[in-house]
């Protein structure tokens, strides 16, 4: 087996390559991605990597792709397919990280905390707020993958409703372990305080979130996205918080870094973190070490787990 | 004919049968030829076995007691079916009349211990008496509002001859209704701003919940269902309904607070505890039914099913309310399952038990087990006195006509008449009990949490009994329940009687102000 290894640039890539030598003595790391030719038959990327025909065609003996991360929309798909290679994501990692900040945004937005923490900065001292409660509210999650079942885990104890949608509807019993009610999507956007979306991205999740989904939406709710920025079409977004108050946590940018010049960053009801909502120290050591295992996994000649393709 | 032989034409007669009691020598006399008979082990638990049996089938019941220490046995459960309404024909023997002034053995003053519980009493002085007290006895329990009536036997009037001659006695719900008066109700509807309807038990004794509903629609407005309502009062899945109102003053009142105008259908306004809000200030009243309640304001007897029918073609849609549904159930649900908390527990009854009778003495849980189950015709039953130990003897009584019963009782409530199982195996009913085990009285113990803090964890308010050892004892087959609540298949299925203990979270709720 030969492995092949490109990682951006910011990682510090002295400290993995020690790492490596220990543990997987074969593998080549690299943080550019335009060499002329590699004989590699395991292609290790996050995100950061467009894995696309051109790359592919410059990787002739490739049999597994790991990709790093939860999302693996930077992989096309067809041409993998095509080309019989396997892929694999790492589904596993990130999932309580990105369920942790999804609650942290809802309560920044209920407790308007960035307003009181700038108006503290200012020397002000407010005294009554609108702060509101995540007891009571109705949550709804449009996608109950892995990161949304993390999410509804997390949110139990809150004491918080919670409704659903997805492709695939959870089976009874798991509804009632996790006392959440499965519904169609306008009713999701109706009735929920607070929206949370954790769907991939393909052609049928870009934009499933438009104006007219955004108008369904309570006056003040909340939108909260840690998925892709597709999803959501943008200009609806800065026209819903400007004209029915919605709130909004965004961790995800169609660029990234994002055009800042756009009006969403002049909005007050809208946070921001910059596509970190999955990354905390705690999930970069179970990334790697998932990685390393299902690397080792196909080098046992066994099959690899989390296969995409 | 013999005094014992036209007790024995008239009860077949007047079909008063089945015949719950417990005799003594007292009753010998008077059983001679009367079939039918179920033993208790104790005779209050003859008359919660009729008062279940009679509510359910809306028909009277015989019960048979033991002269003073039978009758006094069972003033509490008497005193519980005169709250419910309960149509049953109470009996005792009385001591022969011919040496009664020595005032001998098991003698005395029978119909004063029943004062103020029956709606007739009436000790027999002949045997001719016999034929027609029990023909009065019938239609005075059988009247709206029904209830408990009494006859003392003495022995020698049965051994007396009697003159008996069968007689057809019908009996059909009287369809009273006011014209005038609903015209009245009806105008003051519709010029109300804003009315709501508080619909009671009469509702189910009529079965008049289309009537209700359609009523509830036709003017748009909340339907509560009364306080402590002892039979369903509405159709709890309707969207109109808007839950039951809690037996307190000051609750009440925030309930109702943006109404002017309160029309009580077929039931009334139980309270406990005392709140210093004064009722309903300022209200404008209005009672209909057989059952009503004058002090509450104006009061129109009338067939509450007849009322709604004729009013419901009158009224103007005034309002549009809609329960909202409850999105945070599951959730409570979800959390509630590692401690075996009651929304859990109740959740799984719900899903096992669709369809059944519930008879309700779970007490601290009772108003979480009324919105979990729902109410619906001859769905629904508890006592209405707050007296503890009714729930299984009603259940058994009603499991003789209802095969599909469960009875959902608290540890503390069960142990009052526990002895009842030994009737349940001997006569193969088919009776389902769930005791939810928490350990004591809870309800005393959420009391004390609001009034009496001192004393929420007094020791003796706690019990730990074997509870499925004793059923055991009995005969009864008897299950401890797992975290996954699966014997609650268990329990559902075979027609004879079975008991599941469920050991619940023992925290203490909060449910006074």
């Amino acid at each position: 087996m030969k492995a092949l290894a490109i990682l951006p640039g910011f990682i510090p890539m002295d400290q993995i390559k020690k790492a490596a030598a220990q543990i997987l003595p074969e593998l080549e790391l690299t943080a550019d991605a335009s060499f002329e030719k590699s004989d590699a038959d395991v292609l290790i990327v996050t995100t950061f990597t467009k894995v696309d025909a051109g790359l592919l065609s410059r990787m002739p003996n490739l049999k597994f792709i790991q990709v790093a991360s939860t999302g693996y929309d930077n992989v096309d798909l067809g041409e993998v397919r095509r080309r019989g290679i396997m892929l694999s994501n790492i589904p596993v990692a990130n999932k309580e990280a990105v369920a942790e900040h999804v609650i942290m945004f809802a309560l920044v937005l209920l407790r308007n905390f960035v307003q009181l923490n700038s108006q503290i900065r200012a020397g002000q001292w407010p005294v009554l707020t609108g702060a509101r409660e995540l007891k009571g509210k109705v949550f709804g999650i449009i996608g109950m993958g892995a990161i949304g079942t993390k999410l509804v885990e997390r949110l139990i104890p809150f004491e918080v409703g919670i409704l659903y949608n997805d492709v695939r509807r959870l089976p009874q019993d798991r509804e009632e372990f996790y006392g959440v009610k499965y519904v169609e999507l306008d009713d999701l956007m109706r009735l929920s305080d607070i929206v949370s979306i954790h769907v991939p991205l393909t052609d049928k999740t870009r934009h499933m979130i438009t104006e007219r989904q955004l108008n369904l939406m309570k006056d003040g709710a909340i939108l909260i996205n840690t998925s892709r920025a597709e999803v959501i079409d943008e200009k609806a977004l800065i026209k819903a918080v400007k004209e029915k108050g919605i709130r909004v946590g965004i961790d995800v940018y169609e660029k990234e870094p994002p055009d800042f010049k756009s009006e969403l960053f002049s909005l007050d009801n809208v946070v921001f973190s910059p596509h970190i909502a999955g990354a905390t120290v705690e999930s970069q050591e179970r990334f790697l070490m998932e990685t390393i295992a299902n690397v080792l996994r196909y080098k046992q000649g066994l099959e690899p787990q989390y296969r995409v393709v | 004919m013999k005094g014992y032989e036209a007790l024995r034409e008239s009860i077949r007669e007047l079909g008063l049968l089945p015949a719950f009691g417990n005799p003594g020598t007292t009753e010998l006399p008077m059983l001679r030829g009367i079939d039918e008979y179920y033993l208790t082990l104790h005779d209050s638990i003859a008359v919660g076995m009729a008062d279940g049996y009679s509510q359910y089938a809306l028909k009277p019941s015989l019960v048979n007691l033991h002269s003073v220490p039978g009758l006094g046995n069972s003033i509490a459960f008497i005193h519980t079916a005169s709250k419910n309404r309960s149509p049953i024909v109470i009996t005792a023997g009385q001591q022969d009349s011919r040496h009664a002034v020595y005032e001998p053995l098991l003698y005395g003053d029978l119909t004063e211990l029943v004062n103020g519980l029956v709606k007739m009493k009436y000790e027999v002085r002949h045997g001719d008496d016999i034929p027609i007290v029990l023909r009065r006895a019938r239609a005075v329990a059988m009247t709206p509002p029904m209830g408990p009536v009494f006859i003392s036997f003495p022995m020698d009037t049965l051994d007396e001859e009697a003159a008996y001659e069968a007689k057809r006695t019908g009996h059909s719900p009287p369809n009273l209704i006011d014209e005038e008066a609903v015209d009245y109700i009806v105008d003051r509807l519709n010029h109300a701003t804003n009315p709501a309807l508080v619909m009671g038990y009469e509702v189910d004794v009529f079965d008049a919940f289309k009537e209700a509903e359609a009523m509830a629609d036709a003017l748009g407005c909340p339907v509560y269902g009364e306080p402590l309502s002892h039979r369903s009062p509405f159709n709890s899945n309707n969207p109109r309904f808007a839950g039951d109102l809690l037996p307190a003053s000051t609750l009440i009142n925030m309930k109702l607070l943006p109404h002017d105008l309160i029309l009580i259908i077929g039931g009334g306004i139980t309270l406990y505890p005392y709140l210093p809000s004064p009722l309903l200030p300022g209200k404008h009243i209005i009672s209909v039914g057989f059952d009503v309640d004058p002090r509450l304001g104006e009061a129109f007897v009338m067939n509450p099913k007849t009322f709604l029918a004729a009013a419901a073609k009158k009224v103007k849609h005034k309002c549009d309310f809609k329960r909202e549904e409850d999105l945070l159930y599951m959730n409570k649900v979800a959390r509630a399952r590692s401690t075996m908390g009651i929304d859990y527990v109740l959740y799984k009854m719900k899903k096992a038990f669709e369809g059944f009778t519930v008879v309700d003495e779970s007490i601290s849980y009772s108003p979480t087990l009324r919105s979990a189950m729902g109410y619906g015709h001859n769905k629904y039953f508890t006592a209405k006195s707050g007296q503890l130990g009714w729930g299984l003897a009603a259940s058994m009584g009603m499991s003789i006509i209802n095969r599909k019963t469960v009875a959902v009782i608290g540890d503390g409530s069960f142990m009052y008449s526990v002895q009842g199982l030994w009737t349940a195996k001997k006569y193969g009913l088919p009776t389902k009990i769930i005791v939810l085990n928490n350990g004591g009285y809870n309800i005393l113990k959420s009391y004390a949490k609001s009034y009496y803090p001192e004393l929420e964890n007094a020791d003796y308010l706690n019990i730990e009994a074997s509870i499925t050892d004793i059923a055991k004892g009995f005969g009864v087959e008897a299950e401890i329940a797992g975290n996954e609540l699966r014997e609650l298949e268990w329990l559902r299925e075979g027609s004879e009687p079975k008991l599941l203990l469920i050991n619940v979270d023992r925290t203490v709720q909060k449910m006074f102000l």
